[in-house]
């Protein structure tokens, strides 16, 4: 009887006979970390957590959103006031969306500090960098989706610094407003951007990115002798998966308190008259907004500049570190040059950031 | 291999307990935390907070102590004692009391005093032309300096004392006898329970509670509705009456057989009277 095997296990057998989930299985859980589990791990893990998190959230308001400029803020007050934990779920994907870049920023710092993005890993960082877009673009499409002015003007704003953009800023501009000036067609594509296009473009861009980095397994800490390492060499199961959960769990439990202590709570109806409102970007984007208001980038050249020239170089460099950077050194400590780069990097959107929300007491 | 009592400053040893502890903790802490929330208790007002600083106590000896043997243990090369998470967190608690009060003091009076004199500095004629965007930025950055480096300075030195307080554990331990390797292992089995499966149970089932917990305490509509929002008027369903009802479906039914009674009266009257209508009404052939 005992050697006998019971139901559960047939079903097992059956599917594993024919998709190879024990192999799958062994596969995924059995991953050796070098140098043991760490906490400096767990970023792409909770990145991957909210991403599954704000597709849930989204697709339960999308029982209620209703994509048209006539209804689109008056069903998002419905979400927020008639359906039924309908403000928590609505507060929960906006603060999920913070959530998303913050994680974003510490991974890829994690990543560039760790010096993980050096050969053989070059790929895995240009994946990331792509995915990085992607989740600024999440941001600046679901921004319009609420229809208040807040969201109407953060979008003008934002197609604006576009346009600025050489050769293809017209037509991308014209492409996203489709018209003069934000409307229905604009509300449309945004929202089949933000709801299609860029969700299945990160699921294909995250599938690769965590299939590059099984390809090339894990870093491991910069510092520690090969003695050290081979001693707290661990597998992914389970020392790494628990910190990846009680982190993801912490995370959930902070989003959850933004959202109770600062839920979402909209502005008048979208109109083409600004009133009283200055229009601002979202909080990740204030650096750069900021950035342009300094004299030196003023002026059509100036505009073109701070909101094309600067991040774009910048991004580019970004690009290109694997590639210029091809010492062997992992050691931060060891790359003072990277060390004072981040830091000043850091500091700079720290302080444009900071100096917009100053600037705020100014504009009456 | 390893870092020697004597070897490690203070600042570092400080740093690899509290660092971790701190990360160690805080995931409890959050949830503690956004329990109170959904109860609608601010965590940073009095009730909650006193609250929270409360349940903080077992969390932070827990975590202390975690952190605390990790260190002696791996990095020192000692046999961590076993009252040392109490021991670091009672000292650890007094240290912050007096020395996190006087920093907060000192940081609060940095930055009032650097403001004042970088808004001097710069209302000077010279600089006045300076456009307001550059001003804010550059303001921002000399006092926040000025701040951030006074702010390092009393975080190492709340660090170097916090380390001393280790280190006084270190110095007074017996030096662990085991190998590297089987120090890591004898780690592994301190962090790790004898009971995996019970952990995990309990740990699902806190966990389920909990969220539990928050959807119960939840406000199921938005606690801060918009200004202009109309919320729809729920017309209330009108209360039912038993007796009465039924008494008025009798009443129905009854004007409803006696209408159909008379109905099957006049249908009969009618049928009787047809044939003669009908002879009557039919014409007479030539």
């Amino acid at each position: 009887m005992s050697g006998q095997p019971n139901v559960l296990e047939k079903v097992i057998a059956f599917v594993d006979e024919r998709v190879g989930l024990k192999t799958l299985q062994a596969k995924m859980l059995n991953e050796p970390v070098p140098g043991g589990s760490r906490w400096a791990y767990i970023f792409g893990s909770v990145l991957l957590f909210i991403f599954i998190m704000q597709a849930v959230t989204g697709i339960l308001l999308m029982f209620y959103y209703v994509p048209s400029a006539d209804h689109a803020y008056a069903s998002t007050q419905y979400i927020i006031h008639e359906v039924d934990y309908g403000w928590f779920l609505l507060s929960y994907h906006f603060w999920g969306s913070s959530a998303m870049v913050v994680m974003v920023f510490a991974h890829m710092s994690q990543v560039f500090l760790w010096g993980a993005y050096k050969s053989p890993r070059e790929m895995i960082w240009l994946v990331g960098l792509a995915l990085f877009g992607i989740v600024m673009g999440f941001g600046f499409t679901g921004y319009l989706l609420p229809w208040d002015q807040r969201a109407y003007w953060a979008t003008t704003v934002g197609v604006e610094i576009m346009d600025k953009t050489p050769i293809v800023g017209d037509f991308m501009a014209r492409f996203l407003k489709g018209g003069a000036t934000p409307g229905q067609m604009t509300l449309s594509r945004f929202f089949v951007i933000h709801v299609m296009i860029l969700p299945a473009t990160l699921m294909g861009l995250a599938g690769l990115h965590i299939f590059l980095f099984r390809k090339a397994g894990p870093a491991g800490p910069f510092r520690g002798t090969p003695d050290e390492l081979k001693a707290k060499t661990d597998y992914f199961f389970p020392r790494q998966i628990w910190k990846d959960m009680v982190a993801m769990g912490a995370v959930f439990a902070a989003i959850c308190s933004l959202a109770f202590i600062e839920p979402v709570v909209l502005l008048e109806e979208a109109t083409p008259d600004p009133g009283e409102y200055h229009p601002e970007p979202e909080w990740y984007f204030l650096f750069l907004f900021q950035l342009l208001r300094l004299k030196i980038f003023s002026g059509e050249f100036g505009q073109f500049l701070g909101a094309i020239a600067i991040p774009g170089a910048f991004m580019a460099l970004l690009a290109a570190l694997p590639f210029i950077d091809r010492s062997p050194e992992r050691n931060i400590f060891k790359r003072p040059v990277a060390l004072i780069g981040w830091i000043v990097v850091m500091a700079a959107i720290l302080i444009f950031t900071v100096s917009a929300i100053i600037n705020r007491e100014f504009l009456d | 291999m390893t870092d020697q009592p004597t070897q490690m400053s203070p600042v570092k040893l400080g740093l690899a307990v509290a660092w971790p502890a701190f990360w160690t903790g805080m995931p409890i802490k959050i949830v503690l935390a956004l329990l109170l929330l959904a109860m609608g208790q601010h965590p940073w007002e009095f009730p909650g907070l006193a609250f929270l600083l409360l349940l903080s106590i077992p969390v932070d000896i827990w975590a202390v102590g975690l952190s605390g043997r990790t260190v002696l243990l791996e990095r020192l090369g000692v046999e961590p004692p076993a009252s040392l998470g109490l021991t670091l967190w009672w000292q650890g608690a007094a240290l912050y009391a007096t020395y996190g009060s006087l920093a907060c003091f000192l940081e609060r009076q940095t930055i009032a005093g650097s403001k004042a004199v970088v808004a001097r500095i710069l209302d000077l004629e010279l600089l006045k032309t300076i456009p307001i965007a550059e001003r804010i930025s550059i303001e921002l950055t000399a006092w926040g300096s000025i701040a951030a480096v006074v702010l390092l300075a009393l975080a190492l030195g709340g660090l170097f004392l916090f380390g001393k307080l280790v280190q006084r554990q270190a110095d007074a331990a017996s030096p662990a006898a085991a190998s590297y390797e089987a120090r890591v292992y004898q780690w592994d089995l301190m962090r790790v329970p004898a009971d995996q499966p019970l952990m995990l149970t309990v740990f699902t089932a806190v966990g389920v509670s909990m969220v539990l917990m928050l959807w119960a305490f939840m406000p199921v509509t938005t606690p801060h509705p918009h200004e202009s929002y109309k919320q729809d008027e729920k017309k209330a369903a009108p209360v039912l009456k038993p007796t009465e009802a039924l008494q008025k479906a009798e009443r129905v039914l009854t004007q409803a057989e006696t209408s159909v009674q008379a109905l099957e009266e006049k249908a009969r009257k009618n049928k009787g009277k047809a044939p003669e209508k009908k002879a009557a009404a039919k014409p007479k052939k030539a």
